[in-house]
């Protein structure tokens, strides 16, 4: 499989006349993309905004990140989800750099949706404050969910992709600043100079908890509850084949945006014929059910094993009765011989005296970590709020509160805000970002 | 000026040598020994007394010991307190430990001792007390002295403290996030790192793993027909209006609910405010979480003697191991007050 990324660095972002991408100008035309994202009846309000680094600009609930792309030989950026299906990882794509669709809950908020602060102290803490965001603010008719603590946040997802695609389709007979090429040979057919490197496999364990559909990630489509790990090319990850879900607390969670952008796959491709032979991705899950877990442990180590892997990173999107499926899958290929290193963050709460995982095992002797879920952060009121910033408090947000015996409520009269850490969107950056680590002390 | 008050042994303390061991704790106004040279030493601080208590009399009469030195210091002003440095002297070691935890708990105030990594104070004190990784023997007194001094400064000063490692202490099973100064991103640090062990290289984990915390298995009951047992769960059963404001996530309150009168729990009167699984199955039927209904048939059988009259409840998802720690011991207060002989703990 090759894929190439035509990339289009974006320096600035306007609305305008006509959706276009001019020298490093995206041009937005508001109204045609709006009309776009209310395609869905579901969606009852809906606005645009630009919001750049350095904005002093508190952006909750955040519910999804999406870069905005198109596929140059047609079809849905994501097959099985916003089109018909179809392989991706071949051929080209164009991107939108440096920049993200956010869509964020004009009210209501939930478990699995976070917060963005664009400057100021709160800015380090996540990732899109360092791009320039398009963010759809909207409200939506789904009743059945709105005072629900866990939301599919279906209609909102699914107008931020239809967004990015429209936004991303802008670009699509232009020729890339830059393009990016993800080439690797079919496993067994590989020269023998890469052969000879140490070989390895990278296993992603996507959030997939939740029984009743709408909430897991999906898989081309396919919830990734109801799938038992299979191999894919690290290509379809990064060409849209698998999106975030709407379930795990916001600090752990990966965003559309970080599978379209993994970095860890990056570096690996960087090694790939230096100092590894990168075999490609084996994609588990994260099901509660115990022997769900054994199943997959089970599966990566035995397909690890066949493709003659000598090595694995293995990296979790969650904490807490997940650390049981990382713990279960980096023990599992251990046992099989294959030498393997964690990817995770840790919950220490807000003291840092607590057990890092839920379950710990000697066999897991190589762990790199992205910070703590709990850890307590408190920030001063921001000028402008898009969304609700009552939201952090009121709906549940995993690491918000409403009244806490000593600290009070997470959002304070001033506008200034105290909460876990697990509300920062995508906070943890597992998937390679993060510059964060966890020290003793 | 802030002020300190340091702690010695007979020995430091010029008091005499092991012949002198059961000396009695005194408080002394002003420097004695090492305290002259941590005076020096500190810069945000003075030190006032110096405290003086023989090894023997600490390891024996401990109680005592730390009742009357804690009396001494009832109405000294002081903002921080430190003993030693103990270096390999194990008992010396001990009771700098023991005077540094019962002086935090009772004033509150940084507690820092200076202790060679051979001495048992170590293992039994690191959590509780900011212990420097010191010499072998007093010929590093001053070196000793001089890092507890520069910590104390910094802690009185309100600076910003830096891991365990970079400061000296050993570290008090406490982990924090930080942003490395090298900013290199986990996508980096992950991909080095298998490379390392897949070359056989030395590799340093970021999460090395703590021995585990184990509880020992209860003995069985002897005659389960005689037997009280409860429900405790971690599922988040809780009264629909959840009295308790029982946290979704990240609880630290429990409950516990009247179950006397009750054959089952009833859907619409109870419910789950989990947030970590689906809750429909719970919701509709409570007792897949709380099975009360088996129970109360087990109880008509006589299979058990009788279902305890309350439920526990909190939530698991999130919830630190020292929280649930914390709510687990609180519960079995009520549970031994009660004579109940077994729990059933459903997890979810």
């Amino acid at each position: 499989m090759r894929l190439e990324l035509g990339n289009f660095h974006v320096k600035d972002i306007v609305f305008g006349e006509f959706t276009s991408f001019k020298d490093g100008v995206l041009t937005i035309n508001k109204e045609e993309a709006l009309s776009i994202v209310k395609e869905d009846e579901d969606i009852t309000e809906a606005d645009l905004l630009i919001v750049k680094p350095g904005d002093e600009v508190r952006l909750v609930p955040v519910k999804e990140a999406i870069e905005p792309r198109c596929r140059v030989s047609g079809g849905p950026v994501f097959p099985g989800v916003t089109g018909e299906l179809l392989q991706v990882g071949n051929g080209r794509t164009h991107a939108l750099k440096e920049c993200s669709v956010l869509v964020v809950g004009k009210h209501w908020g939930g478990f699995q949706d976070g917060l963005i602060d664009m400057s100021g102290e709160g800015a380090k803490y996540t990732y899109y404050s360092q791009l320039k965001n398009i963010v759809l603010v909207a409200d939506t008719n789904e009743e059945f969910e709105k005072r629900e603590q866990q939301k599919k946040n279906r209609a909102l997802r699914w107008a931020g992709m239809r967004l990015s695609e429209y936004i991303g389709s802008c670009v699509k007979d232009l020729e890339p600043e830059e393009i990016e090429t993800f080439d690797l040979d079919p496993v067994t057919k590989r020269s023998t100079d890469i052969n000879n490197l140490p070989s390895m496999v990278l296993v992603l364990q996507p959030q997939s908890q939740m029984e009743e559909s709408g909430y897991n990630d999906l898989n081309y489509g396919w919830d990734c509850n109801h799938m038992v790990p299979t191999f894919m090319h690290p290509n379809e990850v990064l060409d849209g084949a698998m999106i975030s879900g709407s379930f795990m607390p916001c600090s752990s969670k990966w965003s559309t945006y970080d599978f379209q952008n993994f970095p860890t796959i990056k570096r690996l491709y960087k090694e790939h014929g230096k100092t590894l032979n990168f075999l490609g991705v084996i994609m588990s899950n994260l099901n509660v059910a115990l022997e769900q877990k054994e199943r997959s442990a089970q599966f990566v180590a035995q397909l690890a094993k066949s493709l003659g892997a000598d090595g694995a990173i293995v990296a979790e999107e969650g904490y807490g009765n997940p650390d049981a499926d990382f713990i279960a899958c980096i023990v599992a290929l251990e046992d099989a011989g294959v030498k393997t290193v964690g990817l995770t963050n840790e919950c220490t709460g807000r003291d840092g005296a607590s057990q890092p995982l839920v379950s710990l095992d000697e066999k897991a002797d190589a762990i790199v970590s992205c910070g703590n879920v709990s850890e307590l952060i408190k920030l001063p009121p921001m000028k402008t709020v898009v969304g609700e910033l009552q939201s952090l408090a009121r709906d549940g947000l995993s690491g918000g509160w409403e009244g806490d015996e000593k600290l009070g409520s997470s959002v304070k009269e001033d506008g200034s805000i105290i909460m876990e850490n697990n509300a920062m969107f995508c906070g943890d950056q597992v998937v390679g970002w993060s510059t964060k680590t966890m020290k003793d002390f | 000026m802030k002020k300190a008050i340091l702690y010695l042994n007979q020995f430091f303390g010029q008091i005499g040598g092991e012949d002198k061991a059961d000396f009695a704790p005194v408080i002394k106004e002003g420097l004695v020994g090492p305290a002259t040279e941590l005076d020096k030493k500190l810069n945000n601080a003075q030190v006032t007394h110096t405290i003086i208590c023989g090894d023997n009399f600490m390891g024996s009469n401990q109680d005592e010991a730390v009742e009357t030195i804690l009396g001494f210091l009832e109405d000294k002003e002081f903002d921080i307190f430190f003993a030693g440095p103990a270096f390999q002297a194990g008992r010396y070691g001990n009771a700098c430990g023991v005077i540094c935890k019962a002086v935090k708990e009772k004033f509150g105030v940084p507690v820092i001792s200076s202790m060679h990594i051979e001495n048992p104070g170590v293992e039994m004190f690191k959590k509780d007390v900011y212990i420097f990784k010191g010499g072998h023997s007093a010929a590093k007194m001053r070196k000793d002295i001089k890092t507890i001094a520069k910590f104390g400064d910094k802690l009185l000063n309100n600076e910003n403290l830096l891991p365990a490692e970079d400061e000296g202490y050993f570290p008090r099973g406490i982990r924090h996030q930080v942003w490395l100064d090298s900013n290199t991103p986990a996508s980096d640090r992950v991909v080095d790192m298998l490379i390392k062990k897949l070359n056989g290289e030395t590799f340093e984990t970021e999460l090395p793993i703590p021995k585990a915390d184990r509880v020992p298995i209860a003995s069985p009951i002897k005659d389960l027909s005689k037997a009280t047992i409860a429900l405790v769960n971690t599922g988040g059963i809780v009264p629909v209006d959840n009295p308790d404001r029982i946290q979704s996530a990240s609880a630290t309150r429990w409950g516990r609910y009247d179950i006397s009168s009750m054959e089952r729990l009833k859907s619409g009167e109870f419910k789950t405010i989990h947030a970590g699984f689906d809750p429909a199955a719970a919701d509709a039927d409570p007792n897949v979480i709380l099975p009360l209904d088996a129970l109360r048939v087990y109880e008509k059988e006589g299979k058990i003697g009788k279902v305890h009259e309350y439920f526990y409840s909190t939530v698991g998802t999130g919830t630190t191991q020292a929280e649930a720690a914390r709510m687990g011991k609180e519960m079995s207060e009520y549970l031994k007050e009660a004579n109940v002989d077994g729990v059933i703990l459903v997890s979810t």
